[in-house]
């Protein structure tokens, strides 16, 4: 289990992360989602241990290991953690059994062990063939592999990503994400994993946190910040494709279509693209929009206007390609509705 | 520049450039180097026995030879030791200051290595070979010999002067192992030292290798300092013994010299270069990562510090003072008192300085400010252009065998001991050539060679500058239909202008800071601020050699700042 308790972080008197507690079961696999700056790799680097909390407590299991306040942090070793770095961060002067072999070195793990634990990792990647490779010889995702056998060869009861996929192009990406979860689900390792891609998230957490400005703006399962999202920046966040995030004023769409389903609120109202459909003429709840685009997604389309400024993405089965203006007919009621601030009102 | 490329011009389109560069490259580069081999050899001569196997091998050859050994390995050493240890502290540790250390450590080789030479001189000189103790001396301490001339004086002056080379090539490998590659070892518990020894050492291992192969190159085709030091001791280095044979008129042995010389320079820089083609190349891979990591030096930070500045002082801003100190002061046992202006702009005055006027009214110097500052334009210029053009060929036409020609060709010199690719000079230009007059003691041949001598340092800044802007970049430009040398004119040139303009005025100072070839290529009528500064100090006029020098200092410096200037924020960093 990891917990943490009101964990702050400071750079000069600006917080890179502020106030965050929450807390996973062992073997849960944690991702935290943000956009770049948000603080999620901040959070990351004090899990591993290589920055210190400025306040909070940080637990794994039973064990205190980060005290803000009591200037406590255990170094990375004694964390029983493993951490893959973005850049890989392999040794170049060490083959890829080498730099699986090392931390097994540094741990002072018998001759026969080390051997049967490299080999162990390089075969559940698929990388025997590699083992003696330098770095500089192999393909990315390649490399994305040894830095994955190299965390896993000690067996940390932690494994910690920092955007692991995103030097990879879209097909390995795929593919890796499935060697992942192949590799969290035989460990049983609690896997804490930070991305700003929300499909990643989406596809591999049993826990989201979406971070935003040093805060957690929501930690809830995958499903749920989909279902629920907590505030307008989540909504806005997460989804293929995420949901519409429509500006109301006093009750009326864009400010200029009155809606009593809106009890006269003003911010955003949230409307997913599924319940937004093509209109073929004026009606009630209908708007026009400039085409911008059409996505063929699974059989269906995402069609995409611009109404007002803002783009609008509906759902639609309709095959005839729309041209030029097009209509959109909003639902009944929306999903959510957002005050100014982004937070839900209902 | 287009009427300069006119004529080339039209054989541009079927692989003209690349064939007109290999003719170019052969006659400055090539055909020197095969005529001092020939020579040597044919038709009959003795040289190389005389040299090998005589009974003048001894003081020919294999004593300089054993100094020239020592003084490279013993500079090599000291090289990757200062050097990796300022780039050690610039990049992996907390000590204050770091960019100001950084900048301070690549100065030394932006200063003339004879300068340096002087200005140790002003201090460490004794009275043993006349022309009056230095400071020390003249503090009442008695200076032994073997700190005022010789062997280690030489050392010395050259490692302060090249390891500015050691550290730029060691900091740079540094900043790549620092950050993820470091931390990734942290997360296993590895110790520091551990660390060090596992991670740290064994990446940087060739660029400690590389700095000290090219330190040792240096040191042992360097001129300046084993002569102004040594030879007034009669210790001699296979450059200086180079000189003497070629002054003296026994060119034949001189050039089998040289040919040793290159040599010996040419086998550690090719052992240097097998060793790091023996290992994996380790550029480290991918990823923004390298988030800059520092250790905290604690207790030892405020030595460590103050070892840094003295060593960054001592090596830059020092010798210069004691140069400026000295160009005033009439005795040399004392620095700082009389001063005088006389040997800057005193008028000949028979009871002073046995009559040499001041500096400013010496004919001979206004005319070497002239030709040297000419020299230098021409020589920047004619190297740059030729470096552009190679560039060009290099990238855009690729002919088989012809363009590795070329690239090997253009950065051969770039391995030549100066000396030596000046005598190879005097070996091919010096008699008449058919219909060709002979250009020995013409500045003709003197620029000739120093272009050559600049060439792989042009070509370099041509291919940074073709690489910035080829590409896509062109390809847009060529999509408009825009010919070659409205693309040139419109697109390559102002996009490389900056690059160019601090390009030619590094080679400005580079030219004008040799001495290894002017001072066998100079023509005795108007010689070179360099060679003037040289032939004042052998004669003993130490003020005006200092003057002399400190003139050719500020030029460099004018155009060092304003390359830097120039380059802006694309200088390399590492802190």
């Amino acid at each position: 289990m990891i917990s943490l308790d009101k964990i702050t972080k400071s750079f000069g008197t600006s917080n890179a992360v502020s106030d965050v507690s929450f807390s996973v079961l062992e073997g849960s696999f944690l991702v935290l989602l943000g956009p770049s700056g948000c603080g999620k790799s901040t959070m990351l680097r004090m899990l591993a241990g290589l920055d210190q909390p400025t306040s909070g407590k940080m637990r794994f299991g039973d064990t205190l290991v980060a005290d803000g306040e009591a200037g406590l942090s255990l170094p990375p070793a004694d964390r029983n953690a493993g951490l893959v770095f973005q850049s890989y961060a392999l040794w170049p002067h060490m083959t890829v059994a080498g730099n699986i072999e090392w931390p097994l070195k540094v741990a002072k793990l018998p001759k026969e062990e080390r051997r049967a634990r490299v080999l162990d990792a390089m075969e559940m990647l698929g990388i025997e063939k590699l083992a003696n490779r330098y770095p500089g010889e192999i393909s990315g995702g390649q490399q994305q592999r040894v830095a994955l056998a190299r965390m896993i060869a000690p067996r940390p009861k932690v494994m910690l990503f920092d955007e692991p996929l995103s030097n990879l192009d879209a097909t390995l990406r795929v593919e890796m994400r499935f060697e992942l979860l192949k590799v969290h689900a035989a460990t049983g390792a609690t896997a804490v994993y930070v991305t700003h891609d929300q499909v990643e998230a989406m596809t591999m957490a049993t826990h989201v946190a979406v971070m935003n400005n040093g805060r957690i703006e929501q930690f809830d399962a995958p499903d749920r910040l989909l279902a629920e999202p907590a505030s307008a920046f989540v909504a806005g966040f997460v989804g293929t494709p995420a949901a519409n995030l429509i500006p109301i004023e006093n009750g009326m769409w864009f400010g200029t279509m009155p809606d009593p389903l809106l009890r006269g609120s003003s911010g955003h109202a949230m409307v997913r693209a599924e319940q937004i459909t093509l209109a073929n003429e004026n009606g009630p709840r209908t708007f026009e929009a400039v085409l911008a685009e059409v996505v063929p997604m699974a059989g269906r389309f995402l069609v995409t206007g611009i109404a007002n400024g803002i783009r609008i993405t509906a759902v639609s089965d309709q095959v005839a390609r729309p041209s030029g203006k097009l209509r959109f007919r909003l639902p009944s009621a929306p999903a959510a509705i957002f005050d100014k601030q982004g937070t839900r009102m209902s | 520049m287009t009427t300069l490329l006119g004529p080339i011009g039209s054989a541009l389109n079927k692989r003209g450039l690349t064939l007109t560069m290999a003719l170019v490259l052969v006659a400055l580069v090539a055909a020197p180097l095969a005529t001092i081999l020939v020579q040597t050899v044919y038709p009959s001569s003795s040289a190389w026995g005389d040299v090998l196997a005589s009974r003048l091998s001894q003081n020919l050859f294999w004593r300089p030879t054993i100094n020239t050994m020592i003084i490279g390995l013993g500079v090599a050493a000291g090289c990757v030791l200062l050097g990796g240890f300022l780039a050690w502290l610039v990049v992996m540790t907390d000590v204050p200051g770091r960019p100001v250390i950084a900048f301070m450590a690549t100065l030394p080789f932006m200063i003339p290595s004879f300068a340096t030479a002087l200005a140790w001189g002003t201090v460490f000189r004794n009275g043993r070979v006349g022309g009056g103790g230095g400071l020390l001396e003249g503090l009442g301490f008695s200076v032994p010999d073997w700190l005022s001339w010789g062997m280690t004086p030489t050392i010395i002056v050259l490692i302060a002067h090249y390891y500015a080379l050691a550290f730029t090539v060691i900091a740079a490998a540094l900043a790549t192992v620092n950050g993820d590659l470091v931390e990734a070892a942290q997360m296993t518990g590895a110790s520091r030292k551990r660390i060090l020894f596992g991670i740290v050492l064994p990446v940087v291992t060739p660029a400690i290798i590389a700095g000290g192969s090219l330190a040792f190159a240096g040191a042992v085709s360097n001129f300046a300092a084993p002569a102004l030091l040594g030879l007034p001791v009669r210790m001699q280095t296979l450059s200086t013994r180079l000189f003497g044979m070629i002054e003296i008129g026994q060119t034949e042995r001189g050039y089998v010299l040289a040919i040793l010389l290159i040599g010996i320079s040419a086998i550690f820089l090719g052992l240097g270069n097998r060793m790091l083609s023996g290992r994996r190349s380790f550029a480290t891979i991918g990823g923004k990562g390298a988030k800059p990591r520092r250790f905290a030096l604690d207790g030892a930070r405020l030595p460590l510090t103050v070892v840094a500045w003295v060593i960054c002082i001592l090596t830059t801003i020092l010798p210069i003072l004691l140069l400026v100190a000295a160009s005033l002061a009439p005795s040399s046992l004392s620095l700082f008192s009389d001063w005088t202006l006389h040997y800057w702009i005193g008028d000949a005055d028979p009871a002073f300085a046995r009559g040499q006027p001041g500096i400013f009214h010496n004919p001979q110097l206004l005319s070497a400010l002239t030709t040297t500052l000419v020299l230098g334009a021409s020589v920047a210029l004619a190297a740059n252009i030729i470096g552009m053009l190679i560039a060009v060929a290099l990238t855009r036409q690729k002919v088989p065998v012809l363009s590795n020609l070329v690239s090997q060709l253009s950065f051969l010199p770039m391995l030549l001991p100066g000396i030596a690719f000046a005598a190879a000079y005097i070996a091919l230009y010096g008699a008449p050539i058919g219909p060709l007059p002979a250009l020995y003691g013409t500045k003709l041949l003197l620029a000739l060679a120093l272009t050559a001598a600049m060439l792989p340092f042009a070509v370099q800044t041509g291919r940074a500058t073709v690489s910035q802007i080829s590409g896509d970049i062109d390809e847009a430009a060529r999509m408009t239909g825009a010919g070659f040398f409205r693309r040139l004119g419109a697109i390559t040139l102002p996009l490389a202008a900056r690059g160019l303009a601090a390009g030619l005025l590094i080679t400005f100072v580079n030219v004008i800071g040799d001495l290894a070839i002017t001072i066998l290529l100079y023509t005795p009528t108007s010689p070179l601020l360099a060679v003037l500064s040289y032939s004042y100090a052998s004669d003993g006029f130490h003020q005006f050699a200092n003057a002399v020098t400190l003139v050719i200092l500020i030029i460099s410096m004018l155009a060092t700042g304003a390359a830097t200037l120039l380059r802006g924020r694309r200088r390399q960093s590492f802190t």
